[in-house]
């Protein structure tokens, strides 16, 4: 999906999100749908019932794009080798992948939808 | 076509031997004819949940049907846009959300879109959708899923629904039988070692059926004289006067197809929808052929009994009503069998002849011949 134009939305002075980034309109993805963004590197951001969860789009396993897969709950299934992973802490549920996926925090600020640089991923294993 | 030889009035030639036996020969016609023009592959029904798929030969191509998640249903060539794996290699069955190529994990969504493969995502300057599965054209009539390999498709109204008009002798007489809103009762798949179109030219006449169809002949007497239904233009070929039903051995069929117009009570007609098709029309259900030529001396033939809700919500016994045509079929393609075995003979290698109820094949003759001479 293409970024909105930073220079049209101007950051707001929360100290959370000063490494943040306007991405696109939260009304642009519809609830168990998903939207796929390049910043840094590739990012998936969901919509599970209204709350947006960012991830990174690459499945930790061989590279496939998580945004192509399938949501349901809070698991996305990569649609290459069918891993599962929990879009709200990056977990793995379901080989073949082994290792969790970066978390990116999201803000949603008069319909933009923020994101953040990664938080720790979850599962401790890296 | 043959070679110029003097015949009797009374007679016309067939195509020569050789146009039913030579591979060559057959890989034309799959070109020409199978590959351009509509072919009914499936019962839509067949396919009435989201992932659910078969897989049909169409020419010399595997095509594979499948029920989008989006309820839609698209076809698709069935090779692997990679490597040329053959993608899906079961006929029928169910998928959730996806097809992947067993050699390398290509994996495409219901619609065809490349969504996976290994690494893609480092591929950067991949387009999916240019690498999706190869569409095929797809239309919905009488409740069957028709298809096409053509780039262009020939059109499916001419071509198609022209040709049920023609035999029927309008366009909207078909509709009366509401054949897409019957139900299976019942289905057999038959192989044949014919050539395909050994068995359109016997379906077209009747001069054999006072010899090898007595059950049929039974139920409509005028068979015996040996003129086909499909000889006339809206012709609904009668009953016997005893007869209750297309059964068997005549007895009472199944609930007659609602709002059927009395025009066309106790009577038969039948439609060639070439180069595969054959329905046969009568008041209590529709018997439904689809041809699949696999090889110059082989062909599949799936055959349908539908019937309505009511007919089969009643419990009526089918057996009586489905016998009647798996005999005519039976002994049909036995027929077809004996002649594909004379086909290669020197006796046959100018062709044969027709007598005047068969004339109306060469009708069926020329559109082969026609379509083969194009480029």
């Amino acid at each position: 999906m293409e970024l909105i134009d930073q220079a049209v939305t101007a950051l707001p002075a929360l100290p959370a999100l000063t490494e943040a980034r306007p991405t696109v309109r939260a009304s642009d993805i519809p609830e168990g749908e998903c939207a796929r963004v390049v910043l840094d590197v590739p990012i998936a951001i969901f919509n599970v019932g209204g709350v947006f969860h960012a991830i990174d789009d690459t499945c930790s396993h061989q590279r496939a794009s998580l945004s192509e897969g399938w949501l349901e709950g809070h698991l996305v299934e990569c649609p290459l080798h069918s891993s599962c992973f929990d879009v709200r802490n990056g977990e793995v549920h379901g080989l073949p992948a082994t290792k969790p996926v970066r978390v990116h925090q999201v803000t949603v600020i008069d319909d933009v939808i923020w994101v953040s640089s990664p938080v720790a991923a979850a599962g401790g294993e890296s | 076509m043959t070679e110029m030889r003097a015949l009797p009035e009374s007679f016309r030639s067939t195509p020569a031997g050789r146009e039913y036996t030579d591979p060559d020969h057959f890989s034309l016609e799959q070109e020409r004819i199978f590959e351009q023009t509509w072919s009914a592959v499936a019962r839509s029904t067949d396919l009435s949940e989201p992932g659910a798929f078969q897989t049909a030969t169409v020419g010399r191509e595997s095509v594979l049907i499948v029920r989008g998640n989006d309820g839609v249903l698209r076809a698709f060539l069935n090779v692997c846009r990679h490597r040329g794996a053959l993608l899906c290699a079961e006929p029928r069955g169910q998928v959730t959300r996806k097809f992947q190529c067993p050699y390398h994990s290509w994996t495409y969504a219901l619609d065809g879109r490349l969504i996976a493969a290994p690494n893609l995502a480092s591929m950067h300057d991949v387009d999916r959708d240019e690498f999706g599965l190869v569409g095929v054209h797809l239309r919905e009539w009488l409740g069957y899923v028709w298809v096409c390999l053509a780039p262009t498709p020939p059109s499916f109204e001419d071509d198609v629904l022209g040709a049920v008009a023609d035999r029927l002798g309008g366009a909207a007489v078909i509709d009366r039988w509401q054949i897409g809103s019957l139900h299976l009762g019942h289905r057999i798949s038959y192989d044949v070692a014919a050539n395909w179109k050994l068995i359109i030219e016997n379906f077209l006449e009747c001069y054999h059926c006072a010899t090898i169809h007595p059950e049929l002949t039974d139920v409509i007497p005028e068979f015996a004289d040996g003129l086909a239904a499909q000889y006339f233009v809206g012709h609904g070929a009668s009953f016997g006067a005893d007869v209750d039903a297309f059964t068997v051995d005549g007895s009472v069929g199944g609930a007659p197809i609602p709002d059927l117009p009395e025009e066309h009570d106790r009577r038969y007609y039948a439609v060639t929808v070439a180069p595969q098709v054959f329905i046969n029309l009568v008041p209590d259900h529709v018997i439904f052929h689809r041809m699949t030529p696999l090889s110059a001396d082989r062909t599949r033939v799936d055959c349908d009994w539908l019937y309505t809700q009511e007919t089969l919500d009643s419990g009526f016994d089918l057996t009586k009503s489905v016998e009647l045509f798996h005999r005519v079929n039976e002994q049909d393609f036995d027929a077809c069998e004996r002649c594909q075995v004379g086909m290669s003979s020197r006796n046959y290698r100018q062709g044969g002849v027709l007598v005047p109820g068969e004339h109306h094949i060469q009708e069926f003759h020329r559109w082969v011949s026609e379509r083969l001479r194009r480029d």
